[in-house]
């Protein structure tokens, strides 16, 4: 196991020296392969937290966590023996804003900060800058550009391509499709994808949007007021009933499966997760 | 970073929470006045002794406002020893022979050094300072041997301590007064109070409104600008930057990396601010009305009779004694 959490529970320090309790007890494991997981949930339902202690920007308050065989728990902060920045590299965060990490002059020496920080030389950093911005899709053209001239839709991408550059065994991505088109969202997401699929690395998305859950995700973690109350199959969770409850909804491909299924009155199985595999299984199910 | 109490208003209710921030403001100056017109230390003393009951009646945890005077320890410690070392007036009140010999020098270079490694392993950094500067006097009194060059002599007078004493005293008397003034009063009300306090300086072309809605705004993003850092720290760590190592150079490379996405934050914000503002048909300079309007009750009148009686004593205390 990559990622391993026992009983985790983080409180914030708020005013009045109130805690917040952001996680709560929180069992978790994650492969270092194969694995393409959605994690879901309310704004401020733990979900960023959550992510920030996989890559131990943060450290548990309570519990323990194992990250490639480093023990992390409250007590790590204080030893100064123990490296937490090779982690980092290891697990690739990508923040919600791109605002928070560009500063170089030109794309493309941002892209290159993260890979020379851990150790890659220039030239390789630049092969890598210059590989990684067609990845996510934009032009080499962009790689002279000023960061601060960008698209917000282009930052998020330079964003990307800076964490992937840093080749991390599990890719975790705060919302990286809002903000987006449509079109540069399904992009991206196929990079994504692509990556999981080419490369067999684990790939962890926040997201609000439960299509992506429902078309990508093979495992989807959903998570309530700090508590993890779901980790399994997106399929399963759809077909739940109170997915209301945790003020989530269903994918639109899945809801209009089920009109379909009620209108023509036939099954569609297994339950298609594209476009294209709706049309193919309406196609076989009507002739 | 989260425990800069200056600048950031805590909810809470007792009577400084409901007092009109005109009076806050106002007794907050005069007792500033009267904190500088006391010369004598048992009377700052008591000054003291008042605030901290202005603390405790007003239900403001005394935990939090130490919380805020912890980033100006070093400046108090600083003045301290400084003005002990160097002031060399009044009758003395202790005096050492100091040896300088290589040995000596040699012990003390030691010291600091040891201090400089392990003080990171030690949880009171104060005290740990204090003690490594007492172990370099007493080592340069104590080791007399022959190699000594050059002797010196470690004086206390009188006055040194007592102005060190007092500088200190002074200092956390009003850095908590105006603790208390921005813990228990809204930006907004603060905004408020300022600009109807400074509106006679329209007389000589100060827009007394455009004053106000500067330093409130200032005040206000203080605590915002410090988790917007908190997080770029995070998205930089998270791209391999050890805020806590490194040499000279990568701790330049840091600082950059995270000052620029700072700067770029806070003029993103301060447009979308102005904007938000005209939106809501904000015209720096135009008269406005107030939802709000401030009142003064009895209270108001009591603490400012109180605050005023307060500075005329002191300076009669200085006139007449």
């Amino acid at each position: 196991m990559a990622i391993k959490f026992e009983r985790v529970s983080f409180q914030y320090k708020g005013i009045d020296n109130k805690g917040y309790l952001a996680l709560s007890d929180v069992n978790l494991q994650i492969d270092k392969e194969g694995e393409f997981i959605t994690l879901i949930g309310e704004t401020g339902s733990g979900k960023s937290t959550l992510a920030q202690h996989m890559n131990a920007l943060i450290q548990p308050t309570e519990g323990r966590i194992s990250l490639f065989g480093l023990k992390i728990d409250s007590t790590t902060k204080k030893k100064k023996k123990i490296k937490l920045n090779p982690i980092r590299k290891k697990v690739g965060l990508v923040f919600q804003f791109p605002e928070y990490q560009l500063f170089e002059e030109t794309v493309e020496k941002d892209i290159m900060f993260g890979p020379k920080n851990f150790g890659m030389s220039t030239e390789d950093a630049k092969r890598k800058a210059e590989e990684m911005i067609e990845v996510v899709g934009l032009h080499k053209d962009y790689l002279s550009r000023s960061p601060f001239n960008l698209s917000g839709g282009e930052k998020k991408r330079v964003s990307i391509a800076g964490i992937l550059a840093m080749e991390p065994d599990i890719l975790i991505l705060d919302e990286p499709t809002s903000g987006l088109d449509p079109l540069g969202r399904n992009a991206l997401l196929e990079v994504f994808h692509r990556i999981h699929t080419t490369l067999n690395k684990t790939v962890i998305i926040i997201t609000h949007d439960m299509n992506t859950v429902y078309q990508y995700a093979k495992r989807v973690l959903v998570m309530r007021e700090g508590v993890l109350v779901y980790d399994g199959d997106p399929l399963k969770l759809f077909s739940r009933g109170n997915i209301d409850k945790w003020n989530l909804d269903v994918p639109d491909i899945l809801s209009l499966t089920r009109d379909l299924e009620t209108s023509f009155n036939i099954t569609l199985s297994p339950p298609p997760r594209t476009r294209q595999d709706l049309f193919k299984a309406l196609e076989e199910a009507l002739s | 970073m989260k425990n800069v109490v200056i600048g950031r208003y805590i909810p809470g209710h007792s009577f400084l929470y409901h007092l009109d921030p005109r009076t806050k403001i106002m007794a907050l100056l005069i007792l500033m006045a009267a904190a500088f017109v006391v010369d004598d230390i048992m009377h700052l003393l008591i000054g003291l002794a008042l605030v901290i009951g202005v603390l405790l009646i007003g239900k403001i945890s005394i935990k939090r406002v130490y919380l805020g005077l912890r980033p100006l320890m070093f400046l108090l410690i600083f003045t301290f020893v400084f003005q002990v070392l160097f002031n060399r007036q009044g009758p003395v009140l202790y005096e050492e022979t100091l040896y300088y010999s290589p040995i000596t020098i040699g012990l003390v270079v030691l010291t600091v050094v040891f201090w400089g490694f392990t003080k990171k392993f030690i949880r009171f950094r104060l005290l740990y300072f204090l003690l490594m500067l007492f172990t370099i006097l007493a080592i340069l009194s104590l080791i007399q041997e022959p190699l000594t060059f050059r002797t010196g002599a470690f004086v206390v007078h009188e006055d040194g301590l007592r102005l060190a004493f007092f500088i200190m005293v002074r200092l956390i008397i009003i850095v908590t007064l105006s603790t208390i003034l921005t813990i228990t009063t809204k930006p907004t009300d603060l905004n408020l109070g300022l600009e109807q306090i400074l509106k006679p300086l329209k007389l000589v072309r100060i827009n007394a409104e455009e004053v106000a809605m500067i330093i409130s705004i200032s005040l206000r993003y203080i605590p915002t600008l410090l988790d917007e850092a908190n997080k770029i720290m995070l998205a930089q760590a998270s791209r391999g930057v050890d805020f806590e190592e490194g040499k000279l150079k990568e701790k330049v490379v840091q600082i950059v990396s995270l000052l620029v996405p700072m700067f770029i934050i806070s003029f993103k914000r301060s447009d979308e601010l102005a904007n938000a503002m005209e939106a809501r048909s904000f015209v720096p300079g135009q008269p406005r009305t107030r939802l709000h309007v401030l009142k003064w009750k009895l209270n108001d009148s009591i603490i400012i009779v109180f605050s005023l009686t307060i500075l005329i004593t002191t300076i009669m205390a200085r006139v007449l004694i």
